[in-house]
């Protein structure tokens, strides 16, 4: 579904992804962590090319990302991005936040994205928050809000930046929630967190990232009882002992 | 004496009443195609043509690097040696235009700016095109910026609209011009033009001051 062939991107001087090769499978859910400028927000923002490359190849769902005859509108509409700061629509309510797009770029009427629009809010928690807008939302439930705009594409993919960085110790859990349920529904999902409880338990793999490079790469249960190399032991013991 | 300039000057004040009227054709017609040319040069502005940004750029410097008075010049009495004939009239509106025009891509464009990039990338990430970017997401929430100082740049061009006197409009400025050569009081004559003018700009600078402080307040509910 998504594939890296030794992709290469430089911010200036500074190398942020080197020779990065990584094949995402459709269903699978690939949680990405690593320290803070390792590169893995890049990762993930190449993919609907919110970030251009400037080597190697990356192909998503058939098409080549970075090929300029592609159409990056018919491919941003697969892929769902879910932001740290959430990034709603401050003008809009919560429907008229995930209703835009469905109506502009799927050409659907009003009253069928209303109605997918409210189906959505429902499964994330908030038929109850349909004409709120986002100053009357805590950050959980922006968070969800913005996992629902991103649904209501019914994309193939969704892509996750550090989703609850920005969240409450208290709001952490509702948006998570979301998140399980979409992965057991078979969404393919690559997700940029440090939730290790998360990656535990929805992970079919977990990918550790340092200096733009792909340190390691393993399921779950290998990835935190066997660590082959001593940056992801070191950064797991930082991590996991709070 | 005074009086007898006063009563003078009331006779003439129909011909007041008129430079009055032409003065507000002049800056209403011009605020009105200024800014039409003022959001597309601002949106343009910001587009990812290249060579429309650097030509926009360019034409907003050169407008903001040359004096009013200058332009009007080199549209009337200039362009006739190229072949190129106005009127008064529409000389002067297209003047307004393009001097405003500048004016309102620099607000607009700054407005535009002042939205979180991360707006422009939650929209493009769910496929909108860039005209829907700016059209439903951008504009909309740079308008909160745009208004105050929008408002701000009316009031100057109903001012700077007294330069196209020059050109032999026979605007409020010309009529007072005209008419202290006749009552020479010219205390009287342009106290007159001004209380008229600030009657037209003083609306309008409180709508300015009202839409400033409402925006604000919007804003720290945010």
């Amino acid at each position: 579904m998504i594939n890296f062939t030794n992709v290469n991107k430089w911010f200036g001087d500074l190398h942020v992804l080197r020779d990065i090769n990584l094949n995402v499978a459709q269903g699978e859910v690939l949680v990405v962590c690593g320290p803070s400028g390792s590169g893995k927000s890049t990762l993930i923002r190449c993919i609907n090319r919110l970030e251009q490359i400037q080597k190697g190849e990356l192909i998503v769902d058939g098409m080549n990302v970075h090929d300029r005859k592609t159409n990056m509108t018919q491919l941003r509409a697969e892929i769902g991005f879910i932001f740290q700061q959430f990034n709603l629509y401050p003008h809009m309510t919560a429907l008229g936040n995930i209703t835009l797009a469905p109506m502009k770029v799927r050409k659907l009427k009003k009253e069928e994205a209303e109605k997918l629009g409210r189906e959505i809010l429902e499964r994330v928690g908030l038929s109850d928050k349909v004409d709120s807008y986002p100053a009357q939302l805590s950050g959980g439930q922006q968070q969800r809000v913005a996992i629902a705009r991103g649904l209501c594409m019914r994309p193939k993919i969704m892509l996750f930046d550090e989703p609850t960085s920005a969240l409450d110790p208290e709001m952490i859990q509702e948006v998570l929630d979301v998140m399980v349920n979409l992965a057991k529904e078979g969404m393919t999902m690559i997700v940029v967190t440090h939730e290790m409880g998360f990656a535990r338990e929805v992970a079919k793999r977990i990918l550790f990232m340092d200096e733009g490079q792909i340190v390691e790469i393993a399921p779950p249960e290998e990835f935190f009882t066997k660590p082959k190399s001593e940056r992801t032991k070191l950064f797991l013991s930082k991590i996991l002992t709070h | 004496m005074f009086l007898f300039y006063l009563e003078s000057l009331m006779a003439v004040f129909p011909l007041f009443l008129k430079g009055l009227w032409m003065t507000v054709a002049i800056s209403g017609l011009s605020l009105i195609t200024a800014t039409i040319l003022g959001f597309l040069a601002g949106i343009g502005r910001s587009s990812g043509i290249k060579l429309l940004r650097y030509g926009i750029g360019f034409y907003v410097n050169l407008v903001r690097g040359t004096p009013f008075l200058v332009q009007i010049f080199v549209i009337f009495f200039i362009l006739p040696e190229f072949g190129i004939h106005l009127e008064p009239f529409p000389a002067a509106i297209i003047a307004m235009t393009i001097m405003g025009g500048a004016f309102i891509c620099e607000i607009v464009a700054a407005g535009m700016e002042a939205v979180p990039k991360g707006q422009r990338e939650a929209a493009m990430s769910t496929g909108l095109s860039r005209y829907q970017q700016v059209r439903y997401v951008i504009l909309p929430q740079a308008m909160r910026t745009i208004l105050p100082p929008l408002v701000g740049q009316y009031v100057l061009l109903v001012k700077d609209s007294s330069i196209v006197s020059v050109i032999g409009v026979m605007d409020l400025t010309r009529v007072g011009w005209l008419t202290v050569q006749r009552i020479p009081e010219g205390m009287l004559v342009f106290g007159l033009v001004g209380i008229m003018y600030f009657a037209v700009c003083y609306p309008l600078i409180q709508l300015a001051a009202r839409l400033e402080k409402r925006m604000s307040v919007g804003e720290s509910r945010l």
